[in-house]
Parts: C-alpha cells; structure tokens; sequence
C-alpha cells in the first residue's frame, strides 16, 4: 500500500474526536475515559488519529510543506500506534482503519528523509547488531546461560522459543524467559531457542516507520526457522507475538505461533502444570496493545472496494475486520484464576479498548517523559482497583510499569505472569 | 493575513508557549471538518485555516484571550469537542480557542440535582458520574461524544430523552460566561451569588442572549462553566456491558425496557406520539434506527446489532426475506425506553403502551423486542455511544430539520422523500428508499413537539457526489424556506452559504425580528465584532 491508497480514509474522516475515547460504551468514569494518550499528553487536535489524518491529507493536497511545519515529526512520531483509535473508530465506521493510515503515513516520512533524530541511534543499532536495545549482538544470548535447553541451530526441536530484544538484553527480565523455558521443558514440551543467533522481529522498527528492516528481519528469522526444522515459534514478548501471528504470515511464514500465555494457559488446563502453593495476592491484568487489540491473527485479502446503492462504499469479496474481537483476552485471565489464593479484580480500560502502557511506538525511545506519563496513568488506573499488582505479559509493559513506579515512588508491584505462575508451583 | 507578532506574543503571554501554535500543520488538522465539502463549493475538506490555535486552561486565560482579541482586532471561536464544521473558523484571521483543557466536572449536586461543569466535558463523563448517584444528564442527539456545555449554548440541544429531560436550552442552569468584550457575565443566581441552581435568577437572566435562536456556535463569546440539570436514574450505578466489539449490549433491570412500536400510517404515528405526550410514559422516545433509510434500516441495523457482520454484507443482508419483513414493518416506527421508578410504575406505563398501540391500530416489531436485541436497544438509546453509525453506510448530514406538532411534521415528510429521491434518481446520494427521518419524538420536556430531520447520504471522497449533496442541500433549504418550515438546524444553514443567502433564509423565516435581536444582541456584546461569522442575525435593512 501507498499513502495515497490512504487518502480516502483521511477524506472520510469524520473528525468526530471517537478515536480519542474508549468506546464509550465502556465510559465507567471520568477519570478513565480517555483512550488516547498522545492526544491526552500533546493537546492539540494534530495528535489524535483524526488530527494526523487531516494533517497527512493537507500534506498530500500540497496546502504546506515539510519545511513549513516544525512540529510535523513530532505530530507523527508521539503516538504509540496502540491501536485503540482503530478499535473506537470501528465501532461507528466500519471500515475506517487508521491505524494502518498512521503506519503508512510513517512509512513515507522515511521514504521521503524525514526522520525523527532521537529514533537513529537505535536504527543504527539494529542495522549493526540486530537488536533494538542498544547492546552487541554477542551478549544476546546471555539470558540462557546455564539453561539445559537446546539449541535449535544445532539439533532439531518441535517448538522454538524466541525471547525478543528485550527479554534477552534486560537482565531484570531474564527471570521469565527462563521460567517460560523451564515451564515448557519441564511439561515436556520438545522446546529449543536461537540464543546467541536469535534476531529481531523488527516490528519495532516498522512501527517507526523502517518498513524494509522489517522485512528483512522476517525473511532472516523464517528462513532461520524453516532452516531448523521448527513447527512452531512461542513468544513472551508481545510485540514479538503481533509480528510472527499478523505481520509474518504476510511474507509466506507458516508457522504455528503462540504466545506463552496460550501456550501455558493449555499446559495448565491439561495438567502438564499443576499449582502446589497459595499466591494470596490481588492483582489487576494489564492487556498488552499488541497481544490484546492488535493480536488477532492474519486473515488474507485481496479485493477491491466497490459501490453499491450510488454512494455506499462496500470491498469485493468480504473484507476481514480487525476490531480486536479476536484478540487475546481470555488465557492469561484464565491462568490468573488458576492461581490458587491469587484475586483478579479488573480496571476500567481492558480488553480491546485497555490504556496502552506507553512503550510502543518509537515512544520509549523517543520521549521517555511522555512514555512513562502514559504508563505512571496506567498505574493509577492498577491502584484504583485495589490491587497489590499490576500484572501483564509483555517485557516492553513490565520494563514501562517498572520504571515509571521509580520514578513516581509508588509502591505498586510488577509481574509478568510467568512469574505468579512460578510462585504458585 | 498572520497575526502580529506582538499579538502572538500576547496571546502566548496568557496561555504558555506550550499551549498555543501557528504551525500549519496543527492549523490544518483544526480546518479539516466534516461537512466542509459541503459548504467549500470546490468540494474542499478543509475550512479556514486558523491564525493561531490556544489552549486556554481556565476562566482567567480565556478572558485574557478575548481581550487581547479586543485590542487587536482579532476574531476568534472558542470549541469543546469541535465537532463539524461549524467548529472551524467561518471567516479569516480567527483565533481558535480548544477548550479541551477546560474539562473538569466541578460538582455534582444530588440533592438539588444539578452538575457543574466545565466545556470539555461530554455526554458519556458526565452520565457515567451522575450514574453512580442515581442521576442522569440529557444527551443531546449528537450522543455521548458531544460536550455539554455545546448542548446548552452552541447548539439545538434536541435529544432522544428529550421527552424527560428536555431540551438544551431548558437544562442549562447558572453560567459564567466571557462576553465577546472580556468582560465576565455570571448568569442566573451566580450573579447574586446563591449558587448553581438556576439559570433566571436572582440574578441576571440571559440563558437566551447566550444562544439565540439556533445556538451560538461559539460565536459570542465563551461560556467557562455552566450548571446543567440532572434526571433520576432508576438502573444501577454502573451500566452492565456484555456483547462483543463492536455490538455491545447492556442487560438491565426489569424496571428499564426498549420497544420498537410500528403504526399503520403516519397519521398513526402523529396520533400515538400525542398519546404518548398526554399519557406522561417514557424516558426516551426516538425514531432511530430508520435514519438508515426506509429501504436499508432492516439490513443495517441487523448488521450493526451484530459482531459478526459489518457493512460488506449488506447486498446480502437486504436478499433476506427476514430482513425485508422487518424493513417493511419498520416503515412508522420508533423506539420508547420506558423507565420505571417502581415496579408499579413500569407495569403501568406499559399498560399505556399496549393500550396506545390498541388505539392507534400500532403492534411491536417483534424481532426487536427479542431479549438480546432490546440489551442492545437499550444501550444504544441511554447511552447513545454509538451514535456514529448515523456514518456506517456513508457521511451523512441532515436536511428538512424542524420541529413542531406532530400533524404538522408528518406533513412535508412526503414532499422532503420526493425532493430526496430526485437525488438518488441522478446517483449523487445513496439509495436509501429516500425517506430517511431521525426523529425525536419529543423535542421539549413533556412532550408536545415532534423533530424530524432527514438523513441523506453521499461519499464525501467523490467530487460527483458532493456536488450533488451541496445541490440537494442548497434546493431543500429552498423548499424548506417555501414551507416556512424556518432555517431548522445545521442542513439549511449550511445550504445557505454565502451570505447573501443567509440573509435571504433568516428574512424568510415566520419571525425574522428574532435575527434582527440576535444582531442587536450581538452590537450591545461584541462591539469589536471579534465573534466568528457563526453567530447569525440579520443585517440592517439600510446595510443589505
């Protein structure tokens, strides 16, 4: 697709301000309605979905340009791409997408030189070492050691388990995918990992816009997959999850994905996991974007839109809706309250229409302030429910929710919840 | 023309730098309307472009601006959600004014049943607390994204549970109000002090030179907080919500239910919703779901009722014999939420409802009243959240709006249908059988007055049929005019463009010494004439 392709969602846009809200359907209170936080945090009207729609349109109309606007990368860029906009806009049209409108938009500000400078260091990186936590590409194994795992470079293994960037390299973190390894191994789950010649999925770098690392990080990892003979890729990291089940699959990958809160969630529901001991603890879930809304799988489409009626624009044949209905919602609730003495209370915002916890996007890396304001919100959000915890299942969350709680004092814990489920065994 | 360096400055001086901008590409993302092609006569989807746009944050900030406007000379147009085009600037060098920041609920008051709040606060916020202390707030039809104070001040103010809770203009209470001079106007009894409660007095009375005839839309002035009326609520504190994205539903006690009631005719029709008025039943009463068009509401509203459908299915939907069945029925048809305080009272206006439908030869539409539907119907009409899918066949706008006796509004619909139909006939509208009224089966509190306007929809992405839209629009505020149906709400206003036609609209209207007020109105509190062209009168008869 080109951004042009994109025109007529800007130009049906109807500015009617829904993508700035969860559904409101869903409105429990004032002070969590909100859904978008880079509108709440930037303001003007330009940082919500319908803003950069009419600000794209304006820029493709030639009403100004590039050099014209100071705040242009900046209107692009402090946004998450959580994807709530796409969920609230759905809801009333049907066929808007904006979220892919967003992502094509960036794809073209790259294309055409305009690149956020607070973004290269990090995309130099990846072109050098592969990752996208800043680190050298030998020290990405390093959260295995001493793991009796396989190698599946070296033998053969049914499922693969690929940590991702940031469960490799931030060692706070190592402690889940080593559970998760352990937890798969010990089910007797024929499970291996890439270690030091795992590589990035690149779906962070396609959220900023870096299209072609994308793909040639998805062509690397399906070749090195196909290469070791795996069946099945199983993930703790959210944004890796959204790459191998929606992204993928578009390039040809076939294989099966999961992320481990399925994987685990069915382990515990055959009785290959059994829980020993209480977790007397309260906890609230926090649903990751991009295993929640963003995580419904890949579904192939090639049509065209269509009149019908004179003016009611349909697509031809019958075009997949990705309005998070699909999502995963229901296996890392299920694994929680089979956690025995452990108490889920929810927030407000879940499910598809849940507060982004602010580290997506090129956000992290490009705004710390306006990255851990989105999260530290997402905490208040945790205390008002009154719980002890807040739990998710996603490293880019927790390492989020853990940094904003130092920066703010707070006393709320952080798990991912492999960890609960290791306490429990 | 920018503005004055030094001008920016002042204004930058009263907000922060942090909260105003002249770049273009935030100024445009302000111009980008819906309706704009509508009004634009290239088709065009942006209007004015704003000199500067500014987030005031509190009452003090936006005085600051409209004085630093009055120095200057500048124009400017305060919003709170700023939604369509009347939200943009209708002339040059206009400083806008996003309210957002301003969107505090203040108070609450339960006993005397009154919110305070500021201009960003919308629809679904404001229900969502008053809920919680078994209040509720009237919902104008722009639904729960709509801000309220716009409901009050800016706008019609009509709604589906106007037949409870009123108008806009009725609910509106004690105001702080910016005039267009800078100065601060504490409407009803705030002006001698006594709180909140009432928008008359003691005090100063001036709830109607705050909107006019039509609502100001943000032309005269900013109002910075207002208090609105609040409603008993008889369901629980939290609305429940089950269903799928995106057809969520809300079960609900025994005491709330939704019924679709269809009638033989449009006298019928006319007939029950007098009924309905002299019976006292009812907390919302609207004619929704045919907005989709006498042809197409069956299909429609099965597929937005439904996770699994969406508007692709719609050819396929209308072949259904099921679906035809219930479009045919849907013909005279609207919905009533009845809301019991007692189960006393539920029974008993049920039986008023049985006994209307018996006199008026009307039945139920059965496919609605199924348990699973009515969750769904009850959500859709208390909450209105989501009152956009008015878009989920295409951009829609309204035309023929007006309101009045019920035997009066049933008397254009035929001629406005006609008028429509021509427009399909060329391809320029969708075909939706041509009838396409959203009504409001009371428009005033109690009862008495029906609204209709008629949806019609075009693709706002195809120059064709956005001429053709602007040609329909510009003939039935026309046709209107010749029925002396009045200017009505936004259709005829914006058919009337340029202004030489607004002049000729707002003199044809059955009292046009109400335009020459609102010009009187507007000369006594904007003598710097800072306010945005949005704000209508009647220029002198030795000026025309």
């Amino acid at each position: 697709m080109a951004i042009e392709d994109y025109r007529s969602t800007m130009e049906r846009c109807s500015r009617c301000s829904y993508c700035k809200w969860i559904p409101f359907a869903h409105v429990k209170s004032w002070r969590f309605a909100k859904g978008c936080p880079s509108i709440e945090y930037n303001k003007f009207h330009a940082y919500s979905a319908g803003g950069r729609l009419a600000v794209a349109l304006s820029l493709l109309d030639g009403r100004f340009d590039y050099s014209d606007s100071d705040s242009l990368l900046d209107i692009f860029y402090k946004c998450q791409m959580c994807g709530l906009c796409d969920i609230s806009d759905k809801i009333c049209r049907y066929t808007m997408e904006p979220l892919e409108a967003l992502r094509e938009i960036r794809f073209k500000l790259i294309e055409d030189g305009q690149l956020l400078p607070q973004h290269m260091p990090v995309i130099d990186n990846l072109r050098k070492e592969d990752n996208m936590m800043m680190k050298s590409k030998t020290e990405r194994g390093k959260w295995a050691d001493g793991l009796d795992v396989k190698d599946v470079t070296q033998e053969s293994a049914e499922v693969v388990f690929h940590a991702g960037c940031r469960f490799s390299y931030d060692e706070e973190l190592w402690k889940i995918p080593r559970t998760a390894v352990t937890l798969l191994k010990n089910a007797g789950v024929d499970v291996g990992i890439m270690g030091k010649d795992e590589n990035c999925c690149g779906v962070r770098a396609y959220n900023m816009g870096y299209r072609g690392e994308f793909t040639k990080y998805a062509e690397n990892n399906i070749e090195a997959w196909t290469t070791a003979g795996v069946k099945t890729v199983v993930t703790s990291c959210a944004d890796g999850y959204y790459a191998f089940k929606r992204l993928y699959p578009q390039l040809g990958s076939k294989f099966k994905v999961f992320h481990t809160v399925e994987f685990i969630n069915r382990l515990i529901k055959e009785g290959k996991i059994k829980f020993t001991k209480n977790v007397p603890i309260t906890v609230t879930y926090h649903d990751p974007c991009h295993l929640g809304r963003q995580g419904e799988p890949y579904i192939p489409w090639t049509g065209e839109e269509k009149k019908i009626r004179n003016q009611i624009v349909v697509r031809e044949p019958r075009k997949p809706r990705y309005n998070g209905l699909n999502g995963v919602y229901e296996p890392p609730r299920e694994m929680l309250k089979s956690i025995p003495g452990l108490e889920l209370v929810e927030m407000e915002r879940i499910r598809e229409y849940a507060w982004c916890c602010g580290a997506g996007g090129g956000v992290q890396e490009a705004y710390p302030e306006f990255s851990l304001w989105t999260a530290t919100e997402r905490i208040e959000e945790a205390k008002a429910t009154g719980a002890q915890a807040v739990v998710t299942a996603c490293g880019w969350c927790e390492r989020n929710f853990i940094d904003a709680i130092n920066e703010s004092g707070q006393k709320m814990k952080v798990y991912d919840i492999l960890e609960l489920v290791q306490q429990a065994l | 023309m920018a503005l004055l360096k030094e001008a920016y400055q002042a204004l930058e001086d009263v907000v922060g730098p942090d909260n105003i901008s002249e770049d273009p590409a935030i100024l445009d993302s302000y111009a980008y309307q819906w309706l704009a092609e509508l009004i634009n006569p290239d088709g065009g989807h942006f209007m004015t472009r704003p000199e500067a746009v500014a987030l005031p944050g509190c009452t003090e900030e936006v005085q600051g601006i409209v004085k630093v406007c009055n120095k200057y000379k500048i124009k400017c147009k305060a919003f709170g959600t700023g939604w369509g085009a009347w939200a943009a600037p209708y002339d040059k060098d206009v400083v806008l004014l996003d309210l957002r920041r301003m969107d505090r609920i203040l108070e609450i008051d339960v006993d005397n049943m009154y919110a305070v709040v500021e201009p960003y606060v919308i629809g679904a916020t404001l229900q969502a607390e008053a809920m919680k202390v078994g209040l509720n707030t009237h919902m104008i039809g722009a639904g729960a994204s709509a801000a309220i104070i716009a409901g009050v001040a800016a706008f019609s103010g009509a709604g589906a549970d106007s037949i409870s809770m009123g108008h806009g203009s009725e609910n509106g209470l004690a105001m702080e109000w910016v005039l267009p001079n800078g100065d601060i106007l504490q409407v009803g009894s705030l002006g001698s002090g006594c709180g909140w409660f009432c928008g008359e007095g003691p005090g100063p009375s001036a709830k109607g030179l705050v909107r006019g005839a039509l609502g100001a839309c943000g032309g005269m002035g900013v109002i910075t907080k207002c208090a609105v009326k609040l409603y008993p609520w008889p369901g629980p504190a939290t609305m429940p919500i089950e269903g799928k994205v995106p057809a969520y539903n809300s079960p609900l006690p025994e005491n709330l239910r939704a019924h679709t009631l269809a009638f033989p005719t449009w006298q019928a029709f006319a007939d029950a919703c007098y009924k309905i008025y002299d019976s006292g039943i009812g907390y919302i009463a609207h004619r929704q779901f045919n907005k989709w068009g006498e042809a197409l509401q069956g299909a429609v509203l099965k597929i937005v009722s439904d996770p699994t459908k969406q508007l692709d299915d719609l050819e396929e939907m209308l072949q259904r014999p099921e679906i035809q069945k219930l479009t045919e029925e849907m013909r005279h048809s609207f919905q009533i939420v009845l809301a019991g305080m007692t189960h006393r009272d539920i029974d008993y206006q049920e039986k008023v409802m049985r006994q209307i439908l018996a006199e008026t030869g009307g039945w139920e539409i059965e496919a609605l009243a199924d348990p699973e539907m009515e969750k769904w119907v009850l959500l859709y009409l208390i909450k209105l959240p989501f009152k956009n899918l008015n878009f989920a066949m295409a951009t829609y706008e309204g035309s023929f709006a007006h309101s009045g006796t019920p035997d009066f509004e049933i008397s254009y619909i035929e001629a406005s249908r006609a008028l429509k139909r021509k427009y399909i006939g060329k391809g320029v509208l969708a075909d939706d059988g041509g009838e396409a009224m959203m009504a409001a089966i009371a428009r005033q509190g109690g009862g008495g007055v029906l609204a209709l306007e008629q949806f019609f929809f075009y693709d706002p992405q195809d120059i064709n049929s956005v001429l053709g839209a602007q040609a329909y629009l510009a003939e039935a505020g026309k046709v209107a005019g010749e029925m002396k149906l009045g200017p009505g709400l936004s259709g005829q206003l914006l058919g009337s463009k340029p202004k030489d036609k607004l002049q000729q609209m707002l003199s044809s209207v059955a009292q046009p010494s109400v335009f020459h007020y609102q010009r009187k109105i507007k000369e006594a509190f904007n003598p710097n004439d800072i306010g945005d062209g949005s704000y209508v009168y009647l220029e002198e008869p030795s000026k025309k």
